[in-house]
């Protein structure tokens, strides 16, 4: 009896109809002519960016101690003395970075195909959710470090959560889980880093496949219509890509390792403190306006993106105006928040 | 099969051959960090000189308790010399207590009994007393422990 | 080109570089050192110490130190060094247990362990360090209340105390307790506490010294902790690499201070050391202090550096002389009315008995206590202004001093000496000298009106006073050697025989240029002011 029948005879599974399956939903996935193209096909980016710090992240939780008193010193630990810690640290901090990044790709690239269109509204709202879920990620993740750095802007953050109307305060509390930063707030937001958001992201990004693969993936205009099936071609490209961002994230390590600042002193606040720059446009737009009206656009901008499928049609009922208007949101969009990364930046 | 054909053949099973190889050693290299990662590196163990007593202070056939850092030393003045035993009995791990008037070490939990160069004299016990290296430096006795990384991560 | 051919080579270039991205990875890692601290286990005694002295608050800050230290970590606890009887001289009964502790060990105590370097130290000048300031020296017993020198003369001396215990010597004024750290022993500015200052500026021409300066440069790459008793891996000596340290010919460091000193320099009169400090003769000492030099410089440089460091010694002595005899003369007359600035046996001393009542007596006590000191010092470890203007320029000024003194007072040979026009009569003294210059032939250096130009037969007295001072067994027959082949080289060493580089018309015309034409030019004239004294002015 070959190990095969022996396994099957344990796990009764109708082998033929698996099979069939795999080749059905993976194999032979059709995949449309204009994913040829590098510039169409990177929404896998941030998934294999997941992988790996899902990966990296689990490694980094067997040296952690979410405790005031050993976080730094199990983030020097590792950096310093673990071997090739450092390489994995490094990985993980670039992994969040470069997450980040290719998400906004992503989206920048979704929206300009205007490929949220009816029928597909959904599957850019849970978009929307799993960009947020990656920027929780990548503040509760920030803040463990527990250096100078990351312990204020732990602090500078959750005070403006507090000053988000009705929820802010509960928000606040929750997070810290009282009124100061305390160990409270460091084992909140590691539970929240490892044990409630990556869930939530991997549940998310199994219903953004799900509803992708349940209307096939949108095909901008001007392509001729054709199709060619996932394997080899489209997985050598996911081979490539995981090739690529692995070189490219050990590269960065190298040259840019990843610091351990100095230890979180609660009382004394560093001259220049900045969030990481994702949150620059954000950050330099409160700086700008008074705090309560820079909470309320900021909450009205969220809301308009999330929205964006159903306010578009609402706009005109010409589908060239549409189209227009939509192109003149989003480039107006990009420019601010360019622009208000680039000023943040420069600023000292 | 065509001569043109053959080399193609054989050209395409290299280039296959090459790429494959070289993903695997990637991949292989990827894994090699990880373990390394997670297993702590097994070093030499090294040891260091700790003063346990001065000459005078033990006659010969006597012995001393001492306790370094919390475990419990006996340093024994033979003829011979000294010896320097740890005072953890060999059975189960209780504390053993000299006993002067015999010259023998006495283990009260299960009546395990060593003589003064630390050999199993009667009862449980499956070996003799754990023994450190001694050095006799100008009327000074040291023994050799082994060093620890100091910090949380010891 | 996009087909799954051009994919799969694309696979092979990312993993390839893939592979060489982890192999930098893995050389980084390689790169990466740590420093660990070896963990302290500490015995029970020692705990009970520090739990209580913890608890209470009492020197909290010295067991921190000593948990720093190499002690911590061999098991030597307070009790192995503070133990004492009840009759010890420190003993103290510890009022929470039943210790008794010495209060202060003793080099008996360290004794226990560093036998060698006890017994180095007792043989050392080190040793005898509180008999120079305790019964010489009316500075301290006569001129000043003795309040004043406890906390001056006495803190620094107290490195050779005499204990009640018998024991000579305080380990601590170097090693600092309770970390005993070999980093803060070796660094330069532990024994500049007190080898400092205008009677013994040490630490002054160590830091002016090409030395000194390479020390500041580049202390901060030098291994400090490296295991005593190997040569010193640092890229300059310090005060401890010269006087201490092991070096590639003498494998073994020493705490005798004394065992490469050739000189009593510090004293009134120099002369070769005494086999009694460091047990061994001066010649010894000598060859182990080349044994130091040479590591870095070469045996023609480091040998001439020292041949005319001895001659400056010996150019001392007759310094000294001509103010002693100044100083008879001066009591001949009965100007000064102390006994003790003579002659005494072949010896000179040095001190007014009675005190420092005139002006003059200072002066000399300063001839040999700084300036004396200063000279031969800075020739001794490269300090070029010690030995230049804080030395020989202050010796002369101190003898013309005392003879413009003598001659106020009415002393004929005082008057005649001020009133002659000879330019001659600055030297004083029998005179000592080598051709040419330690940092290399000049074209230049000895074309100036100088004392081998004005005095008759220089050269040949000159090598007659050296060859007196090697027959008297004060240089080695190497020196001696050395100096007579200089010496044969006396016209290439004088450098006159060379021609001046053609840019010296330039730069000479260029002087002349400035002292002709740009003083007249800008000289000024004020308006002054209408006031008593002022130059110019009505009154």
């Amino acid at each position: 009896m070959s190990w095969k029948e022996w396994f099957k005879e344990r796990f009764p599974i109708d082998y033929q109809k698996f099979v069939e399956f795999n080749e059905r939903i993976f194999i032979k996935e059709p995949i449309p002519v204009h994913m040829k193209k590098w510039f169409y096909c990177m929404g896998a980016t941030p998934l294999i960016l997941a992988g790996f710090q899902i990966i990296t992240g689990i490694l980094l939780m067997f040296y952690f101690v979410p405790s005031p008193e050993m976080a730094y010193e199990s983030i020097r630990h590792i950096t310093e003395d673990v071997r090739v810690g450092f390489w994995v640290r490094g990985l993980h901090r670039w992994g969040s970075n470069l997450m980040i990044i290719a998400l906004l790709l992503h989206m920048t690239r979704v929206f300009f195909t205007r490929a949220y269109q009816k029928p597909r509204e959904l599957n850019w709202i849970i978009g929307v959710m799993l960009f947020l879920v990656t920027m929780g990620l990548a503040f509760t993740g920030y803040s463990l470090t527990y250096n100078q750095l990351s312990y204020w802007a732990t602090t500078v953050g959750t005070n403006l959560i507090r000053e988000v109307p009705l929820i802010g305060k509960w928000v606040f509390l929750f997070l810290r889980g009282g009124e100061e930063v305390t160990a409270n707030t460091l084992t909140r937001f590691y539970y929240i880093h490892v044990g409630f958001l990556p869930p939530l992201l991997i549940f998310l990004i199994a219903l953004h496949i799900i509803i992708l693969r349940l209307h096939g993936v949108s095909e901008p205009e001007g392509f001729p219509k054709g199709y060619y099936p996932f394997y080899p071609h489209h997985f050598y490209k996911i081979i490539i890509a995981t090739l690529f961002l692995l070189t490219l994230m050990s590269t960065l390590t190298v040259i840019l390792p990843p610091g351990i600042g100095v230890p979180a002193d609660p009382t004394v606040t560093p001259a220049h403190i900045k969030p990481e720059w994702y949150f620059y446009p954000t950050y330099r737009f409160l700086k700008l306006v008074p705090l309560k009206v820079g909470i309320y656009a900021t909450a009205a901008f969220m809301v308009a993106m999330t929205f964006w499928p159903f306010i578009e049609p609402m706009i005109a009922k010409k589908k060239e105006t549409r189209i227009k208007t939509s192109f003149a949101v989003g480039a107006l969009t990009l420019i601010i928040t360019l622009a208000l990364t680039i000023w943040e930046t420069i600023a000292m | 099969m065509s001569h043109e054909e053959a080399k193609q053949t054989r050209r395409s099973f290299l280039k296959n051959f090459g790429i494959l190889g070289a993903l695997t050693l990637a991949a292989l290299g990827f894994l090699r960090n990880l373990v390394l990662y997670l297993f702590p590196p097994l070093e030499k163990k090294k040891y260091h000189k700790y003063l346990v007593s001065k000459e005078s202070e033990i006659p010969v056939g006597k012995a001393k308790k001492i306790t370094i850092g919390r475990k419990p030393v006996y340093v024994v003045h033979l003829e011979s010399g000294y010896k320097v035993f740890s005072g953890i009995c060999t059975h189960l791990g209780c504390i053993i207590r000299w006993e002067e008037e015999k010259g023998r070490f006495y283990c009260p939990c299960h009546k395990g009994v060593f003589d003064k160069n630390g050999t199993v004299l009667s009862g449980p016990p499956p070996r003799p007393l754990d023994e450190f290296k001694v050095e006799v430096d100008k009327k000074l006795v040291f023994i050799y422990v082994e060093e620890k990384i100091r910090g949380p991560w010891t | 080109m996009d087909t799954v051919k051009a994919q799969q080579w694309l696979i092979g270039i990312f993993s390839v570089l893939l592979i060489v991205s982890l192999l930098i990875v893995a050389g980084v890692e390689m790169k990466k050192t740590r420093t660990f601290k070896p963990e302290i286990e500490i015995d029970e005694t020692t705990a009970k110490c520090i739990n209580c002295h913890e608890k209470k608050g009492i020197a909290v800050k010295l067991i921190d130190e000593w948990k720093e230290s190499r002690h911590a970590v061999m098991g030597i606890g307070c009790y192995e060094c503070h133990q004492a009887a009840e009759e010890d001289f420190d003993a103290f009964r510890c009022p929470e247990s039943e210790f008794i502790i010495g209060k202060h060990p003793t080099p008996k105590d360290c004794n226990q362990c560093h036998e060698d370097q006890v017994k180095e130290f007792n043989n050392s000048k080190h040793a005898a360090a509180q008999i120079m300031m305790a019964l010489k020296g009316p500075d301290r017993n006569v001129f000043q209340p003795t309040i004043s020198t406890k906390h001056g003369c006495e803190q620094c001396h107290n490195i050779g105390n005499y204990w009640p215990d018998g024991s000579i010597g305080e380990c601590d004024a170097c090693h600092s307790k309770h970390r005993f750290s070999l980093k803060q022993a070796r660094h330069p500015e532990t024994c500049g506490e007190c080898h400092i200052g205008p009677d013994h500026p040490h630490i002054e021409i160590y830091l002016e010294s090409k030395h000194g300066n390479l020390y500041v440069a580049h202390k901060d790459e030098w291994d400090w902790n490296y295991p005593p008793g190997e040569p010193v891996p640092f890229s300059a000596p310090t005060c401890a690499t010269c006087h201490m340290s092991a070096t590639r010919t003498n494998k073994k460091s020493t705490h005798n201070v004394s065992n490469r000193l050739t000189w009593e320099s510090q004293a009134p009169f120099s002369v070769r050391t005494q086999e009694y400090w460091g047990g061994i003769s001066w010649q010894e000492k000598r060859a182990n202090m080349e044994g130091v030099c040479y590591q870095c410089h070469s045996q023609s440089f480091a040998d001439r550096y020292l041949l005319v460091a001895d001659l400056v010694n010996l150019q001392y002595n007759e310094i000294w002389k001509a103010t002693i005899d100044w100083m008879n003369l001066l009591k001949k007359y009965n100007v000064i009315k102390t006994d003790r600035f003579m002659y005494e046996g072949d010896f000179i001393t040095a001190w007014p008995k009675e005190g420092y009542d005139e002006e003059v007596e200072h002066i000399a006590y300063r001839n040999w206590h700084h300036e004396g000191r200063r000279f031969r010092h800075g020739a001794e470890m490269m300090g070029a202004d010690y030995t230049q203007w804080h030395g020989i320029w202050e010796l002369q000024e101190n003898l013309v001093k005392i003879i413009e003194y003598g001659a106020e007072h009415g002393v004929p040979e005082a008057k005649r000496w001020m009133n002659s026009k000879d330019p001659n009569k600055f030297i004083m003294y029998a005179l000592y000298d080598i051709p040419g210059s330690t940092w290399g032939p000049s074209a230049l250096m000895y074309r100036g009106q100088m004392p081998m130009d004005r005095i008759p037969n220089y050269w040949e007295i000159v090598y007659k006073n050296v060859k007196a001072a090697y027959e008297k067994g004060l240089l080695t027959d190497k020196q001696w050697a050395l100096y007579e082949e200089i010496y044969k080289n006396k016209d290439k060493e004088i450098g006159r025989i060379y021609p001046l580089p053609e840019l010296h018309e330039e730069l000479l015309k260029n002087l002349n240029y400035d002292l002709k034409k740009l003083y007249p030019e800008q000289k000024l004239t004020l308006t002054p002011f209408n006031i008593p004294f002022q130059k110019g002015s009505g009154y």
